[in-house]
């Protein structure tokens, strides 16, 4: 009996020892830790934040697989989450949570607001004025078109000439119907019916919530109804290659030449040449129809857990400060968030892909000029609703104002609950 | 009536005696045995832990409206009343038992056929195709998930290019409720066959040769010994495999989520209850309503199961 009770008591020893063997390594630094995703922001970068700060040690640890989730488990358990985490766009998820939060205005973000591009900054900022995430990149959109079709339908084809000629939306299907006119039932002008609801609602001051979230869509100032119209037009008149971003179905199309042209954000160039290696140097980028817009690009907020928010805070400051946006640019290709930023030359790099042309020119303008919008939290599901109907008008061939019914109908439910 | 009655007055005796001694001793008994008793503990914590307390707080949460983060709020039973008016839920399960009955049928049927091959004397190497037909099983779900999306899609897809080249029109099989249906279940009949025809393989196993031989002398076609000594001796081993793939399919979420996403498709063809429960809580931030799901579907697999364990007790009686 005594052999086992040494057993388990052994057992407990070692069991409580290996609980707190990480706390051995004392010193005197004050530890920050950081989460964040795979060029999420810049490795380099963050490995000089202790050169910076000689008085700080970072503990940066990229966390994989779904990120949300395990920051939402982590903020509900109520501890044992970092100092500073990364935000994708879904920041306005975290506005009914935004005491969880510190205010960056409590730690002196008034004073680096001016150098920030005024409608990226403002997605972070709570409707009553709590401001909870710092930015870190934007996505600008553009219009990205094959020069090479374009020129064979015969529409201009410089980005330039591209960027006057087809303005709204209405001049992008026109274009569209005489590329495939031209080119034959193999092409077709863009991707697929919610890549147009995207971008047309990406490019509105006002989508689905004002900022007392009341539901605004069937408001004429809305852009939601107006999204829908644009969307379905592309589907009936026939533009559409019906492929859904991020399958091999859209790689396929694009290096297939399928597809001539998508409106899509900054960070749409990695993901094309991925995609579609074959088509190098066709590729061009011109201002998109129907305005400029935004989609994506992520933000760094502090934790209310976290003991140090005001070393935090510096360190973000520093991070996301213009000249480091731009190595960062440089480095990762986060495309900065900071108005001084924009004015780098390194933005201006001509690239081989898209057929030497600087691409960062159309990119920092869209950039200027992007609309300051309201998502409110429930942006997301609103979305997927809307764009459940549209994948049945576009695929199946469901009725389209038996769709927009459906739509504002289980929007009506959702808001209810 | 009699007998169990002069049984019991036959042990009264003997329990008066000893319960006395049984209720002292209890206590001590276990104190007595407490190394052992320890030692058997970590699967009683664990299971209180990771078992007993999620079912107790999914119980609790399906009464709360949560985000996930915030506060919750006692919402009565509104998760339910917004379950059962819930369209999209309906649809959940009917996709689910479609899918469930266009998989589990097939799956099971040729699970029966491959084990009787896999039994017969007439084949050749037969472990090496006992072992693949179990290999799809261990295969990670992902994986074989990517390779049926290669194959069903719609522009560039394996199944599209054979029909294209023999002259016949491209079906867009992941746009239709019942293409998205097909391949999923395709999917579970690929995956489940060999793990099912193994338990067959074990149960044909037990049966006498003798009783093949005999049907032989008497003139029997492979066939007929197959529907009138195979099946019925099986019979208890199909239930069972019947019951655990009914509690598989109620289940099903990994093949409908990364072959067409997490909202099943277009137009939710592949929107099973589980899917369903994972987009209403972990993407739409419902967890309350996510934990009512949960329970909804108890009470489906529940059901079910009491219709599985009737039709056991019916079969046994006759």
């Amino acid at each position: 009996m005594t052999k086992i009770r040494f057993v388990l008591l052994a057992l407990v020893v070692i069991l409580t020892a290996s609980g707190c063997s990480t706390e051995t390594s004392a010193d005197k630094k004050t530890t920050l830790t950081l989460w964040y995703w795979n060029r999420g922001l810049d490795d380099k970068l963050i490995a000089s934040v202790e050169k910076q700060f000689p008085d700080f040690r970072i503990n940066a640890q990229k966390i994989g697989g779904d990120f949300k989730s395990k920051l939402k488990t982590t903020l509900a358990a109520g501890s044992g989450g970092p100092d500073i985490v990364a935000f994708n766009d879904w920041v306005t998820e975290m506005f009914p949570n935004a005491d969880r939060f510190y205010d960056l205005y409590e730690l002196g973000a008034k004073e680096i607001e001016k150098d920030y591009l005024d409608w990226k900054w403002q997605l972070g900022v709570t409707p009553d004025d709590k401001m909870i995430a710092l930015p870190i990149d934007t996505g600008p959109t553009g219009l990205f078109y094959r020069a090479d079709l374009f020129k064979k339908a015969g529409l201009p084809s410089d980005p330039g000439d591209v960027s006057q000629a087809i303005k709204t939306w209405e001049d992008y299907f026109a274009a569209g119907e005489k590329l495939q006119a031209a080119l034959g039932k193999d092409v077709k002008l863009t991707d697929n019916i919610g890549s147009i609801y995207t971008q047309v609602n990406a490019q509105s001051d006002k989508i689905y919530f004002s900022e007392d979230d009341a539901f605004i869509g069937e408001d004429p100032s809305s852009s939601m109804k107006k999204a829908w119209d644009l969307a379905v037009e592309a589907s009936e008149k026939g533009l559409l290659a019906n492929a859904n971003g991020n399958s091999s179905e859209w790689n396929a199309a694009l290096n297939n030449s399928k597809i001539a042209s998508f409106v899509g954000a900054v960070w749409n160039k990695e993901v094309l040449q991925q995609a579609a290696p074959e088509t190098a140097g066709k590729w061009r980028v011109a201002r998109a129809p129907g305005g400029d817009g935004n989609n994506g690009g992520s933000f760094l907020a502090i934790l209310k857990t976290s003991e140090h928010p005001k070393e935090a805070f510096e360190v973000i400051k520093w991070i996301q400060n213009p000249d480091n946006q731009v190595d960062t640019f440089v480095n990762v290709n986060l495309f900065p968030s900071a108005a001084k930023a924009l004015e780098a030359p390194e933005l201006l790099k001509e690239e081989e892909f898209f057929g030497g042309q600087a691409t960062g020119e159309v990119f920092t303008e869209s950039a200027r000029n992007v609309k300051p919008a309201y998502f409110g939290p429930k942006y997301a599901n609103l979305n997927g609703i809307v764009n459940r109907q549209l994948q049945s008008v576009a695929l199946q061939g469901k009725n389209p104002d038996q769709a927009w019914e459906d739509a504002l109908a289980r929007i009506k439910k959702e808001l209810l609950r | 009536m009699a007998e169990p009655l002069q049984t019991r007055t036959r042990l009264e005796p003997d329990l008066r005696t000893r319960q006395p001694e049984r209720r002292r001793g209890l206590g001590s008994e276990i104190w007595k045995h407490r190394y052992e008793y320890l030692a058997i503990s970590p699967f009683y914590l664990l299971f209180a832990v990771f078992g007993l307390f999620p079912i107790a707080f999914s119980m609790y949460l399906s009464f709360q409206r949560w985000d996930g983060i915030g506060e919750m709020t006692f919402n009565g039973v509104n998760n339910y009343r917004f379950m059962l008016t819930d369209v999209e839920f309906w649809k959940a399960v009917g996709n689910t038992l479609l899918i469930w009955v266009y998989s589990t049928v097939p799956m099971l049927f040729s699970a029966l056929v491959v084990a009787f091959l896999l039994n017969a004397s007439f084949v050749k190497f037969r472990t090496f195709f006992r072992i693949g037909y179990f290999l799809p099983n261990v295969t990670s779900l992902v994986a074989v998930a990517i390779i049926f999306s290669t194959l069903f899609s719609n522009n560039y897809g394996l199944l599209n290019y054979i029909l294209t080249q023999s002259g016949l029109n491209a079906v867009e099989w992941l746009n239709k409720t019942w293409g998205i249906q097909l391949a999923v279940s395709l999917m579970v009949v690929w995956r489940w066959v060999g793990y099912n025809a193994v338990i067959y393989l074990a149960g044909l196993q037990s049966i006498p040769t003798v009783l093949y031989e005999a049907a032989k002398i008497d003139g029997a076609s492979g066939i007929q010994s197959f529907f009138r000594i195979t099946v019925p001796i099986l019979r208890p081993i199909i239930l069972f495999t019947v019951i655990t793939s009914t509690i598989g399919g109620m289940q099903i979420f990994t093949e409908p989520q990364v072959l067409v996403g997490n909202d099943g498709g277009v137009s939710g063809g592949g929107l099973t209850i589980v899917l369903y429960l994972y987009r209403e809580a972990f993407v739409n931030n419902y967890f309350g309503y996510g934990a009512a799901v949960g329970w909804g579907m108890f009470v489906l697999i529940a059901l079910f199961s009491i219709v599985n364990w009737k039709l056991v007790q019916g079969k046994s009686d006759t």
